[in-house]
Parts: structure tokens; C-alpha cells; sequence
């Protein structure tokens, strides 16, 4: 492998022999959701969420809060059993074969920790480690990581003390060791500086240009509208508009179709009038 | 994390806004903060089985604890004479508030049920504030089992010096509850401000444990020289104890009894002041605590250098091929050290394991005395507990594991292998010290039998009872708070899993107490063995159930918000 000075994350190259040649199925979608229900003791956090990732596609996904996004997107990742349904990468059942599935994933989990009592560089080691890839590649890919999300200067610094950017950032660069061909991010742009969001912004567009998929939550309606191919808006633990990002909002601006599909409300000026 | 943000609303002039007219709004009332902790301690129990479980053990020390402290208090008041009575009474008394200052740091936790860090941004005057956390602190079982006991001491006042005696003896056992719960409370919200750094946070976790650890020892040594004081020179200690709050208020009666009530009057005065001097301290603490903590660590030196396989893996076992299994090892290792928790925990385990054989052996050396070997496999059985709650430690980064989808087996095999590294070497420096001092180099083979048949079991079975039992640490900034009902629960994980493994290893034990001379050195490979494949069965057997409930670990280890 050639050290070339800038970092182009194009799964096609750092895969290029890492993984089982058999996996990639053409034309099928990258993430497929089947009926993915979530009861938490009676209450119904996910009721029934379809969904197709295409393969290639850059997917945003969006919710007001408690829409059940994380709950989904844990269920998908096989972090969170489902009470009903099926959850699918590039064609392998999540659930059912696991290994496989999680082998072809990048993940980035909101709300969780991390073993942050380890540096940063000592973090991306574990993960490499954890995924069984050879010391010399977790070394080169751990240095161009760490440089390209500016992780670096932060040296022996325990993840403990890292900033909330900073977190993200090294929860997205161990998401990405290991070359997935498929990622998912829950939340990734929050707390993220506006340089850092720039940059994470501008390696998972090389990643799809590249063919890789993302699928990502967000609250923020600009970013998704600037970054995504693909939109799917959930509410109430349901789908309720999905499409590429022209089809969902036709003529109209994102957040207007967003506040409509979603049932919110317009303050008429009537209420809040001792403010 | 908890870490809140901003500073407490200031009190003063209202800001000039938009502001039309100000509802009119009730003061809070301390019944609120009452009512908000016994809604929390219902809560907590809603649908877990193990927790509910937890309560129920809780209750019940609590209940003995009582008693014991209700019969000490009465036994004061019927001794025959009224020094005797008054020299129980002042130390039941003082052990009371003792055991309230310590006992919350170094073993319960803190129940942070009511965080003072929740109410930062409620505008509360700091005095409602500290009298609602103050009641709060008192609904509780360590609260109520505390009243309980202390209306022996009521009665014995009453019995001594009549119902005027009972009216001081309610007196001071109100002041002096009053006392164990703000003294307790002042104490650990002074270490929440303190520990302001997480630096300076995990330094004093491992000073704490260390202190806590030594307890036994300490105790050992307390009770022998209280069996050799007389009663003349306990008498002058009470006499001097009697004029300091922790136990005035129960000295105050036999003030009546000798006659002299303006000298009862003064010893209330006492603990009545310790008790206003120590809320007012406390409610300046709480203001601190409030902002919580801030981890503004120096940034380490310069970036790492060399590779970063090398920066995780310790340098002994860097020849070994790089894998999961020497990842999570490197790992396992790095948090024993790192882990404020871990640390702890690996301290207490090693000073108190050691302080059991040391004590055995060297002290007691008289006929039916346990032998070397049986006494050292105490310290191998506490040590390997440790991982009784492996993913409560790991707590929601356990998903990692999750994700990259590594096998069970591994995962167990690994966390064993690298406490085992940990202590395997300390039990075997301990075994040599012990036999150095007490001459028995013959004991020392089949202790090394002992020591791994005894460990081996117990990692195996804590290895699938740790899947099962699993229960969450909080994601605090107080590396001894607990989640509130945890408590009782983590006693009797540790409690059963510890009778289960040592029941386990007997074989092993009962090997080594018939095997003598030249056949004990025998106990030495057979206990070996059995350790290892004991260690080799728990986690191939929890290796199949940890790769199928992973997903439920996580939840059981995940903390509630």
C-alpha cells in the first residue's frame, strides 16, 4: 500500500482485499429496515419502520426529538434487539448473522461512551484490534485519522478529557478504521465545531463519491438539505415521507415539508402572551 | 455524563426584560423535596426484579442495624450503674455518627438520588434548598433504621432519670440525628467540590480505598486493645467525648441523673450548634457542588510517538500476535489501572486479601489454626470476585464490543487473563511473605494449588454470573456514588457468587487439608488444573449466552437517566 500524503477515504481502496469479495450486491440497497417495532415495556418507541438505504446514497434521516431515530438506528446496527422485524447490510440479516454484517458497518452510537480512559491513538488501536486487522494497517490509517480530523496535538490526552467535538470526532475515526462499506451515524454534527463539521463534512462526501453509504441523523434541516441524496422523515416511530431529497420536498424548502409531515404547529401569537 | 452547565441563577434585582407581571408564586415547601425522593426511591423499583430484590436486602440490614443499636442504647439504660449506662451510651452514640461519616464514602456510596447538581438551575434560595436536602437525606432506610435505634436511647433516658430524662434524651437524639445526616452530607458534598479535576478525583478514589482497606486491620487492632482498658480510663474518655458533639447529646441525661440539668442544657447547646455550624458549611459547599465538575486536565505532553498498537499494548506483551485477544487484554489492563472504579476495587481487594492470611497466620498461631494453604486461597477468592460486574465497569462503551461483534469466548477468556495477570503474581508474593513469616516453607507448594484452584473457579463462575448480573454504574463525576437500590443489589451478586465459587473449589481445599508430606506438593499441579479448566469451562459456557444476550447486557449495564 502506497502512503500517499492526503487522506482519501475511498472504501474501494483500504477494502481492496480486507474483505469477502462475495458481499457486495449490486443493485440491492446498502441498509434495508423490515417492519422494525420497539416496545419499551407497553410503549411503542418504534412502530413499524420500513426503510431502503440505496447503496451509494448519502441518507439523512430525520425527527423531532423522542421520533424514535436513535432507538431505530440501534435496532439496525444490532445494538438494541427489536421486538419485531428484520434489519439487513448489503444483503446480510443484522440480527441472524451478525458477524458478516457487522463486519461491512461503521457506527457512530449517540449517548453511549466510549472506553475514554484510553488516548486517542490507544482508542483507534483497541478498535483496530477488536476488528482483527493487522498492526501495520491500524497504525497507518490510525495516524492519517487522527491527522485529518486534527486529533493529533491532543497527544496522550485521555478521551475522558477531550472536548464534546472532540469525542465525536474520534467516535467518527474509530467508525471508520476498518473501511465499512456502510455507515451509520447517530447524531454526528452535533457539538462539532463549524471547521470540524467542515471537514467531517467534506471525508463522508469522498466516502460516498468513493461508494461508500451513509445514513445519518440530524436535527439540523440546512445540513441535510445541503449533504444528502436521500431523505426519510420519521415521527411518532413511523416513516412518514422518504424519497430522494427533490422527491420529499418538491418545490418547497425542507423545513416546511419537516414541520408539516411531522404535525408540528405555527405559533398563531395568541399564546406565551404574558412573555 | 452529569455534567451541568452554567452557573446557579444569582440572586438579586431581576434582569430587565419583557417581563409584563410576574406571577405570584408559592415558597417551596420541604414536603416537595420529601415527597420527590420517596417518588425516586419508587421509581427506581418499578418492574426490576433485581432491584426490588436489592431494597428488600437493604431494608432488612437495616432493620438488624437498628435493632442492634436499639438494644446497645436500652442495655445502656439498664446496667446497673449509671456510669456504665453512660459510658454505652456515649460510645454507641459516637459510633452511630461515625459510621454515618464513613460508611457512606467508603463502602454504600452516595446515594445521589437527590444530586444537588439536578436543582442547580431552579431559583431556590440556598436555605430552602439545604433544609429540603437536609429532610430528603433523613427519608431514607439508613435515616429511619437510625431514628429506630435512637428511640432506645430515648428510652433508656427515661429509665434513668424519668420523664424529664426522656424529654432530654428526645432532645438529644433529634439534635443528634439531626448531626449524623448534615455531618454526612457536609462531608461528601465537600468532596464534590473538592474533587473538582478528574486528576485529583481518581487520586483520592485510590487514597479512599486505601483508607477503607485498612479498616480491617485497623479494627483488628482496635478490638485487642479495647479488650485490655479498664473501665477507670474508658470513663475519662467519656468524660472528654461528653463535651464533643458526637456525644454530648446522649451524655446530656445522666447530666439529670447527677443532678445537674444547666450542664444538660450545655451538651444540647453543643450538638445543637455543631448541627447549625455544619448546615450552614454545607449549604456554602452546595453552592459549589451545584456547578458541578469541571475537567479541564492539562493536555499531556506532545503527541505520541511510535506506533499506536504500541502506545496501547504495555511493553510485556508486545511479542505476543496482535489480535482481539491481545487488544482487549492491553485494554483490560490499562483500565485496571486507569479506572478510578477498577483501581479502587483492585486496591481494597488486594489490602484487605492480604490483611486475612497476615492476620491468620501471624496472630493466631494457636492449636485448630487453618492452614497455610487454606488461609491463602481467602485472598485469591476476594481478588477474582472482582469481576463479578466486568460490563458494569465497561458500562454503554460495552457497545463497542457489541459492534465490532467479537466472540464471547474471547471477550470472557481475555478479562479473565488479564486480571489473572494483575494478581496471580501479588497472591504468589503474598503466599512467600506469609510462609517467610510464620516458617512453614512447606505450606508454600500446595498454597500454590490452593491460590489457582480457588482463583479459576471463582473467574469462572463470576465470568456467567457477570452476564446475568450486570448491573449499571452510574456515568457520575463521584467515582463512589452508586445508583440509588444498587446497593443491596451488588451485595448479593458478590454474596452468592462468592458462596457458589468457594463451594466450587472445595475439592481442591479439602485435596490440600488430607494431603500431607511429600504428596501435599501434589495439590500444587491438581489445583492448577482444576483453575484453568474451571476458568475454561465458565467462559466457554459464557462465552454461547454472552454472544446471545449481548444486546440485553448493554440495556442491563446502560444507566438510567
Amino acid at each position: 500500500m502506497t502512503l500517499t500524503p492526503r487522506l482519501t477515504l475511498t472504501p474501494r481502496r483500504w477494502c481492496a482485499g480486507a474483505l469477502p469479495s462475495t458481499v457486495v450486491i449490486d443493485g440491492g440497497p446498502a441498509l434495508a429496515l423490515r417492519g422494525l417495532v420497539k416496545n419499551f415495556d407497553g410503549v411503542l418507541a418504534v412502530n413499524g419502520v420500513d426503510l431502503d438505504v440505496p447503496a451509494g446514497s448519502f441518507f439523512g434521516l430525520l425527527g423531532p426529538n423522542g421520533a424514535g431515530k436513535t432507538t431505530s438506528l440501534s435496532m439496525a446496527v444490532g445494538l438494541l434487539r427489536p421486538t419485531q422485524g428484520r434489519a439487513y447490510v448489503l444483503g446480510h440479516d443484522v440480527w441472524a448473522d451478525p458477524i458478516r454484517a457487522k463486519r461491512l458497518l461503521g457506527v457512530l452510537p449517540d449517548g453511549v461512551r466510549m472506553f475514554d480512559r484510553l488516548s486517542g491513538p490507544e482508542l483507534l488501536a483497541y478498535q483496530g484490534l477488536l476488528r482483527g486487522m493487522p498492526a501495520d494497517v491500524i497504525d497507518q490509517r490510525a495516524r492519517e485519522l487522527l491527522d485529518v480530523f486534527g486529533l493529533a496535538d491532543a497527544g496522550r490526552t485521555l478521551v475522558v478529557d477531550y472536548s464534546a467535538g472532540m469525542k465525536k470526532k474520534i467516535g467518527l475515526a474509530c467508525a471508520l478504521l476498518h473501511a465499512p462499506r456502510v455507515l451509520v451515524l447517530d447524531e454526528p454534527f452535533e457539538a462539532v465545531d463549524p471547521v470540524s463539521g467542515a471537514t467531517i463534512r467534506d471525508i463522508l462526501g469522498r466516502y460516498v463519491a468513493g461508494g461508500g453509504t451513509v445514513i445519518f441523523s440530524s436535527h439540523v434541516l440546512e445540513l441535510v438539505e445541503r449533504l444528502c441524496t436521500h431523505v426519510a422523515i420519521l415521527a411518532e416511530g413511523r416513516i412518514k415521507a422518504v424519497g430522494t431529497l427533490d422527491e420529499v420536498r418538491g418545490s418547497r424548502n425542507l423545513e416546511d415539508v419537516f414541520v408539516e409531515t411531522v404535525g408540528g404547529r405555527v405559533a398563531t401569537g395568541e399564546e406565551l402572551s404574558w412573555l | 455524563m452529569a455534567v451541568t452547565a452554567g452557573p446557579a441563577p444569582a440572586p438579586g434585582p431581576a434582569a430587565p426584560g419583557p417581563v409584563a407581571a410576574p406571577a405570584r408564586l408559592r415558597p417551596v415547601r420541604i414536603r416537595y423535596f420529601v415527597r420527590l425522593k420517596l417518588r425516586l426511591i419508587a421509581n427506581g423499583l418499578r418492574g426490576q426484579g433485581v432491584r426490588v430484590l436489592g431494597f428488600v436486602f437493604s431494608v432488612t440490614m437495616g432493620v438488624l442495624l437498628a435493632f442492634s443499636g436499639f438494644i446497645w442504647f436500652l442495655i445502656g439504660g439498664e446496667l446497673p450503674r449509671a456510669d456504665e449506662g453512660m459510658v454505652t451510651a456515649a460510645f454507641t452514640g459516637a459510633a452511630l455518627l461515625l459510621g454515618w461519616l464513613l460508611l457512606p464514602l467508603l463502602f454504600f456510596g452516595v446515594d445521589e438520588t437527590l444530586d444537588p447538581a439536578r436543582f442547580a438551575l431552579l431559583p431556590l434560595p440556598r436555605r430552602t434548598l439545604a433544609v429540603g436536602m437536609l429532610a430528603a437525606a433523613c427519608v431514607g432506610i439508613p435515616g429511619i433504621a437510625t431514628a429506630l435505634a435512637l428511640v432506645g436511647a430515648v428510652v433508656a433516658a427515661g429509665t434513668r432519670a424519668g420523664p424529664a430524662g426522656a424529654l432530654v434524651g428526645l432532645a438529644g437524639a433529634a439534635l443528634s440525628l439531626l448531626l449524623c445526616v448534615v455531618a454526612s452530607r457536609a462531608l461528601t458534598s465537600a468532596f464534590a467540590a473538592m474533587l473538582r479535576s478528574r486528576r485529583v478525583r481518581d487520586l483520592t478514589a485510590v487514597l479512599l480505598a486505601l483508607v477503607a482497606a485498612s479498616v480491617g486491620p485497623i479494627q483488628f487492632f482496635a478490638s485487642s486493645l479495647a479488650l485490655h482498658t479498664s473501665f477507670a480510663s474508658m470513663l475519662r474518655t467519656v468524660r472528654i467525648l461528653g463535651w464533643t458533639p458526637l456525644s454530648a447529646g446522649f451524655v446530656a441525661p445522666y447530666d439529670l441523673v447527677h443532678g445537674r440539668p444547666l450542664l444538660a442544657v450545655a451538651r444540647l447547646a453543643i450538638v445543637a450548634a455543631s448541627v447549625l455550624a455544619l448546615l450552614w458549611w454545607w449549604s456554602r459547599t452546595l453552592e459549589s457542588a451545584m456547578l458541578g465538575g469541571s475537567s479541564s486536565a492539562p493536555a499531556a505532553a506532545g503527541p505520541a510517538r511510535g506506533g499506536v498498537v504500541t502506545a496501547l499494548v504495555p511493553a510485556a506483551l508486545r511479542a505476543a500476535r496482535a489480535g482481539t485477544f491481545l487488544g482487549l487484554v492491553a485494554r483490560e489492563l490499562r483500565y485496571w489501572s486507569r479506572d478510578p472504579r477498577r483501581r479502587a476495587g483492585l486496591i481494597s481487594a488486594v489490602i484487605g486479601g492480604a490483611a486475612v492470611p497476615l492476620g491468620l497466620q501471624v496472630a493466631n498461631r494457636g492449636p485448630g489454626h487453618l492452614s497455610l494453604p487454606m488461609t491463602l486461597a481467602i485472598p485469591a477468592l476476594i481478588g477474582a470476585v472482582l469481576i463479578g460486574n466486568q460490563f458494569g465497569y465497561d458500562g454503554t462503551a460495552f457497545s463497542m464490543h457489541l459492534l465490532a461483534g467479537i466472540r464471547g469466548r474471547t471477550e470472557l477468556r481475555a478479562r479473565a487473563a488479564a486480571l489473572s495477570l494483575i494478581l496471580l503474581p501479588i497472591l504468589l508474593v503474598l503466599a512467600v511473605v506469609v510462609a517467610v513469616l510464620t516458617h512453614d516453607a512447606s505450606g508454600l507448594v500446595p498454597a500454590v494449588g490452593t491460590i489457582s484452584g480457588m482463583f479459576g473457579t471463582v473467574l469462572g463462575i463470576e465470568s456467567v454470573l457477570s452476564i446475568f448480573a450486570a448491573y449499571p454504574m452510574p456515568e457520575s463525576t463521584n467515582a463512589f456514588s452508586i445508583s440509588s437500590g444498587t446497593g443491596g443489589a451488588k451485595a448479593v451478586v458478590a454474596l452468592a457468587g462468592m458462596i457458589g465459587a468457594a463451594a466450587a473449589a472445595a475439592p481442591v481445599l479439602i485435596l490440600s487439608a488430607f494431603l500431607s508430606g511429600g504428596l501435599a506438593t501434589l495439590v500444587a499441579p491438581i489445583g492448577a488444573a482444576y483453575g484453568l479448566a474451571a476458568v475454561l469451562i465458565g467462559t466457554y459456557i459464557g462465552g454461547d449466552i454472552l454472544e446471545r444476550r449481548g444486546p440485553e447486557l448493554l440495556v442491563a449495564v446502560t444507566p438510567r437517566r
